[in-house]
């Protein structure tokens, strides 16, 4: 009796320790990164090193937000990504009620077809874009982008819809095209508001995937103030003499925004994530 | 189900129609120009008319040792990260697998490295491996560990060990998923009825677990692996490809070709080489997949 107690307890004790274990391996970078943002350069640059800041300052913060383009990189990333988003999931939902309710030739084949076009690497299509949305005037310009995201990521978000189409049982649509409606309007009325959770996992997907994009956003919003939020803190260390104080602050706003919306919406991005990775 | 009706049949192409019209004009029709970019001799630089050429942009490049080094550091990398990656995901996979408390905490704890930016990642590790004061040298130095400073991203090959750790510290997790949604789905009666009969932990892990894991083990190998290949991001803003092109991948090295030499010729036939073994890997990934389902 002692002993399974005695068993129990050493168990769950292990449970917490490699629970804590997991928070510190993959929170301590991010902690690092934001300890530096609120130190003072002395005590960024100070031997023996520093770790919990003596003075903690907000200081940087104010240089970032008002001495620095960030503010405007944060803005271009938040246009971009939600107009993207949008875009992609009109789309996507669109095609992906057909794939889920209508029996058509080739259906099978165009999936694949999508399936196939997501594992495109971006060097193989970048070419062939530059010099095509130069000529139309789409380098330098956010609807360019958002055209070249909403190719990108409407297939996983035309996967992730269409597993969750399926998943809404029959019965409701039918009556209702008995009464008349349109297939468009049984989309709109019915099975959209009834995909909630899977539109806002692909939607949850999209943004984040678009927030994070970095190679075609570099290419294609290379103009200083049109930059995003991720490409234009990376370029920072090439551009200036490293001022780690100021980078470390830019990086930890620029990804709080992404942190705040995965762990309020875990469940349903996970949800989206795994969609249809088991058959 | 109803046979479907040439007007329903209609209808279902025409609302997939514009998502095919956009994706097919941003992924597949680039991807097919880029071919025929890299048999021209097309060049910003002298603006001159396109000309067929033939294979000679590829016999450059493959004369071109920063290429060639940059096709065998990509494959490295992405072995041994894949290789790393796996297994690190299996072991969370496997632990998570059990009923935890805390269990949204601990699924924001495994989402979190997926979320994060590439390549704001990769400034964050580079602050941590700055040699002078990032946070593993103060640790190492202050504690005496190490009489010297170590050079985390400035030596070969130890900056290439450093920028696999990170690759594999930030996409295990997203392994750990996958797997874990395939861990789900095995009946816990298998393990019971085996448990009886005496099997022990290891091997039911050998003779149950494993085998029925295999599609989604596989799955989840296509997506990191085709993924780690077209690696951009990690180097560019880690260690710039350096020292001496120790770290450049083939993405980084096609990137400079266009827009640091306006190559966009050769640049696309460095394109062609990388794409063609992504689709050799996919189709390698979905064989395996297929005889295994059978």
């Amino acid at each position: 009796m002692i002993g399974t107690n005695l068993q129990a307890a050493v168990k769950t004790a292990l449970k917490y320790l490699f629970m804590s274990f997991l928070v510190v391996l993959f929170f301590f970078p991010v902690a690092w990164i934001f300890l530096t943002s609120i130190k003072t350069t002395g005590d960024i640059y100070a031997w023996p090193p520093v770790y919990i800041p003596r003075h903690p300052t907000l200081q940087n913060y104010h240089a970032v937000l008002f001495g620095s383009k960030l503010g405007r990189y944060l803005a271009n990333s938040i246009i971009v990504s939600s107009m993207s988003t949008v875009s992609v999931l009109f789309f996507s939902s669109i095609a992906g009620y057909s794939f889920a309710r209508i029996r058509f030739a080739g259906r099978r084949l165009l999936m694949l077809f999508f399936l196939s076009m997501s594992m495109f690497p971006q060097l193989a299509i970048v070419p062939a874009l530059f010099i095509w949305f130069r000529k139309l005037g789409l380098i330098n310009n956010y609807l360019g982008i958002v055209i070249a995201y909403t190719g990108l990521f409407s297939p996983i978000a035309l996967w992730i819809l269409t597993t969750y189409f399926r998943t809404i049982p029959l019965e409701i649509e039918e009556s209702a095209k008995l009464d008349g409606c349109s297939r468009l309007r049984v989309l709109w009325a019915i099975l959209l508001p009834l995909s909630i959770p899977g539109v806002i996992a692909a939607a949850l997907i999209v943004f984040i995937q678009t927030w994070n994009e970095f190679f075609l956003a570099l290419v294609m919003l290379s103009k200083n103030e049109l930059r995003t939020a991720t490409v234009g803190i990376a370029l920072y260390p090439g551009e200036y003499a490293f001022p780690w104080e100021l980078i470390t602050t830019a990086t930890f706003l620029a990804i709080v925004p992404i942190v705040l919306l995965t762990s309020v919406f875990q469940k349903q991005i996970i949800g989206g994530l795994t969609a249809g990775s088991v058959k | 189900m109803v046979r479907a009706h040439s007007n329903d049949s209609r209808c279902g192409i025409l609302l997939v129609l514009p998502v095919f019209i956009i994706v097919g004009g941003i992924l597949f029709l680039p991807a097919v120009y880029t071919i025929g970019l890299s048999l021209s001799n097309f060049s910003f630089l002298k603006g001159t008319a396109r000309s067929f050429v033939g294979l000679s942009n590829y016999l450059s490049i493959f004369s071109n040792r920063e290429f060639v080094s940059s096709l065998s550091n990509t494959l490295v990398f992405t072995l041994i990260t894949v290789f790393l990656e796996l297994l690190a995901g299996m072991v969370l996979a496997l632990i998570l697998n059990r009923s935890f408390a805390f269990m949204g905490l601990l699924r924001t704890t495994i989402l979190f490295p997926w979320a994060l930016p590439t390549a704001l990642n990769a400034i964050i590790w580079r602050w941590l491996f700055n040699p002078d004061f990032g946070l593993f040298n103060c640790i190492l130095v202050s504690l005496g560990l190490t009489s010297a400073r170590i050079n985390w991203l400035g030596e070969i090959p130890l900056s290439m060990y450093s920028m696999m750790a990170v690759a594999v510290w930030k996409t295990s997790s997203f392994m750990a998923l996958i797997l874990l949604t395939g861990l789900q789905t095995i009946p816990a009666e298998l393990h019971e009825a085996a448990e009886i009969d005496g099997a022990g932990w290891f091997s039911r892990l050998l003779k149950i677990t494993l085998p029925l894991l295999i599609p989604s083990i596989l799955l989840a190998l296509l997506f990191r692996s085709m993924d780690a290949f077209r690696a951009f991001e990690l180097p560019f803003a880690l260690t710039e490809g350096g020292p001496a092109g120790s770290t450049q991948t083939l993405s980084l090295f096609g990137y400079r070709q266009f827009f640091q030499f306006l190559k966009f010729d050769s640049g696309s036939a460095v394109s062609v080489v990388q794409f063609v073994l992504i689709m050799i890997l996919g189709a390698f990934y979905l064989r395996v997949f297929r005889t295994e389902n059978d």
